[in-house]
């Protein structure tokens, strides 16, 4: 059973349950426990699993530390303590293991000081892709009591047969930064991982997840907890800590009237704010939503206001071991005046003391604004500090939105991806390394995992079929099979030696992040790119990496070669990385304040007459300026709203919302394209699904293909300039969609679209169809790179029902695309509750410009492929001729 | 369509038909392609022998031709035989021989063939070194200059040629051809594209051919061919590349 457990012990009580000497430290360390720890001190003694959501600084981590230190300690005073592996702690960052691992020492020294009588020390280890050999091989003959490691080492440990069995007293389990893995594929993964070491060792463990705030708290719940059998969930308490922390912060516009800046002055405007900022304050933490948007301010920062690398540095993912650590080090002597980082320093790395955190655009979930935030203030006590800095016109509503529905504590929700085919392929070839499986006892294991408790047999079986290579004829299954499998018997185990190394070297759930390394021409490691960005650059091209500037001279072989090009402006602009998606309960938050505001300001006239009625303070507070006092924003902030949307109801009469939906016509002479913007605002899954529904529509009566490109506040459909959709035929086209039946029209024409591809590519990776690594040797990006279309096609040919076919189609309809709430938007529609209105412009209306401007890109081929040809011929055709 | 008396393109394939010969004439099969992508770690479904013999049937039913010419790279690896490549190689021959009723196999070599040779006898399959003149027509693979200076046609594969355009969406797609024209001697050359169903094609407008065949542009302009985009059931005339990358396709 999934329960919140919302009476806190008494601080003694709590204290009481430890061991003797562990409570003597503490007591001396800390003046008493603190709100999470006021639950679980007793409850993990008492053996049960538990949710703990609390933010950062709130001993969150010590609180499911200090209990199984107690229990070591109760052991090792018995005599009972073996060197053996009692407690396996998960993060999702190494950076945040080394920080645990150095905090976890301390007890471990400190408490053994006041015991007279000789007992056996309590040990931790750490075990990360960076741990080197020697230190794996020592680790191997002995074991540390409490081992700290990443999802990806411990799929790779419970394979390692020696390991395994230093494993076998497994009591806990504690999963860290939970939020970070709930919701996708990596922590599907790791579901599986933790379901494979309980089967292994033949018994169950105490599970702990530990995390900021998510929504909602029973899915998480579920996810730490899993399944005892094929029906019954184990029992997991909810601690919700969340909100014991206070906070204040501000939407800040960086000038007066955002809508009417050029992108220069809010260049500019956004580097002296953020620099005003840094000043005032000891230490500054500056968060961004892209590891490039991270170079970019430092780089800017360092280049307009004389910062050195000694009081300012950057802070991500893709920036070596050494230079992480080291800035780790700066912040925590207090020498930096500002780290910029992309996510790396959200979660619990010690940081030291932070005065101010400044968010630069949003964050796109509430959970992930109040974590950054709250990473500020001198202790869990104090006022958490921080501004967003908003970027462009429809940052500004969202992240204001966002911080108010902060304060009212409401929260965006996420949950986990269901039966992902992919990730299971993997763990399927990593059981079969280890022994030989009875298909049933394997089916019941991995249903054991939260993810995939409703997996279908079926399914499974295909999986065993595509590993074993069933898919290619006998004679090349040699090469081809990753298991053996053997239907009549029901039973698959290993097979073929280099399996093994397959599992090890290609184990994962991010294969976009296939990082590109770059490197200076003498060989020096400065920092990894994506694959995609590395498409776009040309020689000569200067890019920002670690906050310097570097020229692109060449590519080989996975590698980039630069050299540094000091001084010199960057020629390319930061790629594009699938960015987070805005959530479907955020969005109707924005559509009700566009409604409420808009209402206000037609209300007093704003509309009619001209824009200057902000400026004028009459006695009476207008209702539409109560609303933006109510809000937690600056007055540039109020100013550019008032004018965003004034000019908005100048142009077009309307500000759509949540329930009215704005279509508008334009066109795009330059590229010689017609548009159809959608202002439709029930968040990105939605408009993912709700575009192609409507792309595929427009494509199939057409007989066209068409773009589409979307974004958090809505969608553009495009087509080529001789399809030019009137009034009448979009009333037609509405009247379609309120009959269609979405599932239907997606499942149909998914596979014509770009993503359909794109992710296949993803989910053969992760499938192992197409290795990063194979027989020791990384593999070139160029020979990974055969057109995913192809590839497809192939797959094809063998079942429309090939897992890896089948699980791109469940990623996109589930995971990328939201039917469920698609559907009730349709039926709102359909019955009168979201209205829509369909106009003209000649230029796009305020509202749609960064609708046009930014989001991800798609196409729909909807045209056969006979007639496709046919189409391109004249068109070019007409192109040649034209010119004769 | 006939591009010169006694050859045509068979409309809809990225094969050639020569009249006089009653021969097929194809190129870039790189059987064998998929065990040695595996061997590599990129395990592909199998479909570029079962779509070859798709093709090669089509186009013998609708020639009753009986007698097939392979321009060169029937196989993919370079340096050895892999057993993937000696399966296909001798499932496709055989298919070739009793399916078709194939009387004549001609191969000419390619820089992926080099352990051919081997199997001429046993299989009975006639094997050039790069070039033959055969009924008029001197075929080359392309890997390196013709020598011979007679035949009124040459016929190269290698290549893998195919336009670069954007669609009226503005989208970058790639189209399979045939590329037609003269060599600067005034002798007939087509350039045939690959039969690989893995094979992209190079864009002939956006990329720089020079550097993939030396018969580009020393006896030969690229610019002035004229390329044949193979679609599904017909094969359409596209302009010349210098006219493609007037209107912008560059």
């Amino acid at each position: 059973m999934i329960e919140f457990y919302k009476q806190p012990f008494t601080a003694q009580e709590s204290l009481e349950s430890l061991n003797p000497f562990v409570r003597k430290w503490f007591a001396g360390r800390y003046k008493e426990p603190t709100p999470p720890q006021r639950y679980s001190f007793k409850l993990i003694k008492e053996g049960k699993n538990l949710l703990i959501t609390a933010p950062t600084g709130s001993g969150k981590t010590f609180s499911a530390f200090m209990a199984v230190i107690s229990d070591l300690m109760n052991l090792a005073i018995a005599e009972k303590l073996e060197e053996k592996i009692y407690c396996i702690y998960i993060s999702p960052l190494r950076a945040l293991n080394n920080d645990i691992y150095r905090n976890l020492s301390v007890p471990l020294e400190e408490i053994y000081k006041d015991i007279s009588i000789p007992v056996k020390r309590i040990t931790a280890g750490i075990r990360t892709g960076d741990t080197p050999q020697r230190d794996r091989q020592r680790m191997l003959a002995h074991p540390p009591n409490i081992l700290v490691t990443t999802p990806e080492s411990l799929a790779i440990l419970i394979n390692s047969p020696k390991f395994a069995e230093n494993m076998k007293n497994v009591k806990y389990m504690i999963v860290d930064e939970l939020h970070e893995l709930a919701n996708n594929k990596r922590g599907v993964h790791l579901s599986l991982s933790v379901e494979r070491l309980a089967e292994q060792i033949g018994h169950d463990f105490v599970r702990v997840g530990l995390g900021a705030t998510m929504h909602p708290l029973e899915e998480g719940a579920r996810f730490i907890a899993g399944y005892k059998d094929e029906k019954t969930e184990r029992d997991c308490y909810i601690i919700d800590a969340t909100w014991d922390k206070k906070m204040d912060y501000t939407a800040m516009s960086p000038v007066k009237d955002l809508i009417n800046a050029s992108d220069e002055s809010i260049e500019n405007a956004i580097y002296s704010t953020l620099d005003g900022i840094i000043k005032k304050n000891r230490t500054t933490l500056i968060f961004t939503n892209t590891r490039s948007g991270t170079e970019r301010v430092v780089y800017n920062l360092m280049k307009r206001y004389n910062y050195g690398e000694d009081s300012i540095a950057a802070h991500h993912g893709s920036l070596s071991r050494e230079v992480r650590l080291g800035v780790e080090e700066l912040l925590k002597k207090g020498s930096l005046k500002a780290a910029v980082s992309s996510t790396s320093l959200e979660l619990g790395i010690d940081i030291g003391t932070i005065d101010n955190v400044i968010q630069i655009g949003s964050p796109k979930s509430v959970s992930r604004a109040i974590q950054r935030i709250g990473r500020s203030g001198h202790s869990f006590n104090d006022v958490a500090r921080g501004e967003v800095i908003v970027t462009n016109r429809d940052d500004l509503i969202e992240c204001s939105v966002m911080l108010d529905a902060a304060k009212k504590r409401h929260l965006d929700s996420g949950t986990a991806p269901k039966n992902a085919l992919d990730v299971l392929a993997q763990h399927i070839v990593g059981m079969s390394q280890v022994k030989k499986w009875g298909i049933d006892e394997a089916f019941l294991t991995i249903k054991k995992a939260y993810p995939y408790h409703s997996l279908e047999r079926q399914d499974f079986i295909a999986l065993l079929e595509y590993l074993s290579g069933m898919y290619v004829g006998l004679e090349s299954r040699r090469v081809y099979a990753k298991i053996w499998y053997d239907e009549k018997e029901k039973a698959f185990g290993r097979r073929g030696r280099l399996t093994r190394l397959i599992y090890f070297l290609n184990i994962g759930t991010i294969p976009d992040e296939v990082a590109i390394d770059v490197m200076t021409m003498d060989n020096k490691w400065i920092g990894s790119i994506e694959e995609e960005f590395l498409s776009r650059l040309k020689p000569g091209d200067v890019f920002v990496l670690a906050g310097k500037p570097y020229r692109f001279e060449s590519s080989k072989v996975m590698k980039a070669y630069v050299t540094p090009a000091p001084g010199q402006i960057p020629t390319i602009p930061p790629w594009y990385s699938e960015q987070l998606p805005l959530s479907y309960e955020l969005a109707l938050e924005i559509g009700d304040f566009r409604k409420r505001f808009s209402k206000a300001l037609q209300d007093a006239g704003v509309g009619k007459r001209k824009l200057t009625a902000f400026k004028k303070r009459s006695k009476k507070v207008p209702e539409w300026r109560k609303i933006l006092d109510g809000m937690p924003m600056d007055e540039n902030a109020k100013n550019s709203t008032y004018t965003y949307f004034a000019e908005q109801l100048l142009y077009t009469g309307i500000v759509p919302n949540d329930k009215m939906i704005l279509i508008e016509k334009t066109n795009d002479p330059e590229n010689e394209k017609n548009l159809m913007i959608f202002h439709s605002l029930y968040g990105r899954r939605v408009n993912d699904a709700l575009s192609r529904i409507l792309g595929i529509l427009v494509g199939d009566l057409y007989q066209a293909d068409v773009a589409i490109n979307i974004n958090d506040n809505g969608f553009v459909i495009a087509t080529a300039e001789d399809i030019d959709i009137g009034k009448k035929e979009m009333e037609a086209l509405m009247a379609e969609l309120i009959d269609s039946d979405p599932e239907r029209i997606l499942k149909a024409n998914v596979r014509r679209t770009e993503m359909m591809r794109r992710r296949f590519r993803y989910a053969a990776a992760r499938s192992f169809m197409i290795l990063r690594n194979y027989k020791g040797k990384k593999i070139s990006v160029r020979k990974q790179q055969i057109n995913s279309q192809f590839i497809l096609k192939a797959a094809e040919e063998i079942s429309p029902n090939f897992p890896i076919i089948k699980e791109t189609y469940r990623e996109i309809m589930e995971d990328v695309m939201d039917l469920p709430r698609t559907k009730e938007v349709i039926k709102g529609i359909r019955k009168g509750d979201i209205r829509y209105k369909a106009i003209e412009t000649d230029v796009p209306s305020p509202f749609s410009h960064n609708i046009i401007a930014q989001g991800a890109s798609d196409v729909i081929m909807m045209k056969d492929r006979r007639r496709h040809l046919r189409e391109l011929h004249q068109l070019v055709m007409k192109k040649i001729g034209k010119k004769l | 369509m006939e591009i010169a008396k006694g050859i045509e393109i068979i409309d809809g394939l990225p094969v050639l038909y020569a009249s006089g010969l009653n021969a097929i004439i194809c190129t870039d099969l790189h059987l064998g392609y998929e065990g040695v992508m595996a061997d590599k770690g990129t395990f592909l479904p199998k479909a570029n022998l079962r779509n070859i013999k798709k093709t090669i049937k089509a186009a013998v039913e609708k020639t009753k031709a009986d007698r097939i010419i392979v321009d060169g790279d029937i196989k993919n690896e370079f340096s050895k035989v892999h057993i993937e490549e000696f399966n296909e190689f001798h499932e496709f021959v055989t298919f070739l021989r009793n399916e078709l009723k194939i009387k004549a196999i001609t191969l000419i070599k390619g820089n992926h063939d080099n352990f051919i040779d081997q199997y001429k006898k046993p299989l009975g399959i006639e094997v050039f070194e790069q070039e033959a003149l055969i009924g008029g027509f001197l075929f080359f693979h392309g890997e390196e200059l013709p020598r011979s200076k007679d035949g009124t046609m040459l016929i190269m594969g290698h290549m893998h040629p195919a336009i670069t355009l954007l669609n009226g969406l503005g989208i970058r797609e790639k189209l399979k051809c045939f590329l037609v024209g003269e060599m600067r001697d005034r002798r007939k050359v087509i350039v045939v594209p690959a039969m690989n169903y893995f094979a992209e094609g190079v864009g002939v407008n956006t990329e720089d051919v020079s550097k993939m065949a030396p018969v580009f542009n020393k006896m030969l302009d690229v610019d002035k061919m004229e390329a044949y985009c193979v679609g599904e059931g017909e094969t359409l005339d596209f302009g010349s590349i210098r006219e493609l990358r007037d209107v912008g396709f560059k």
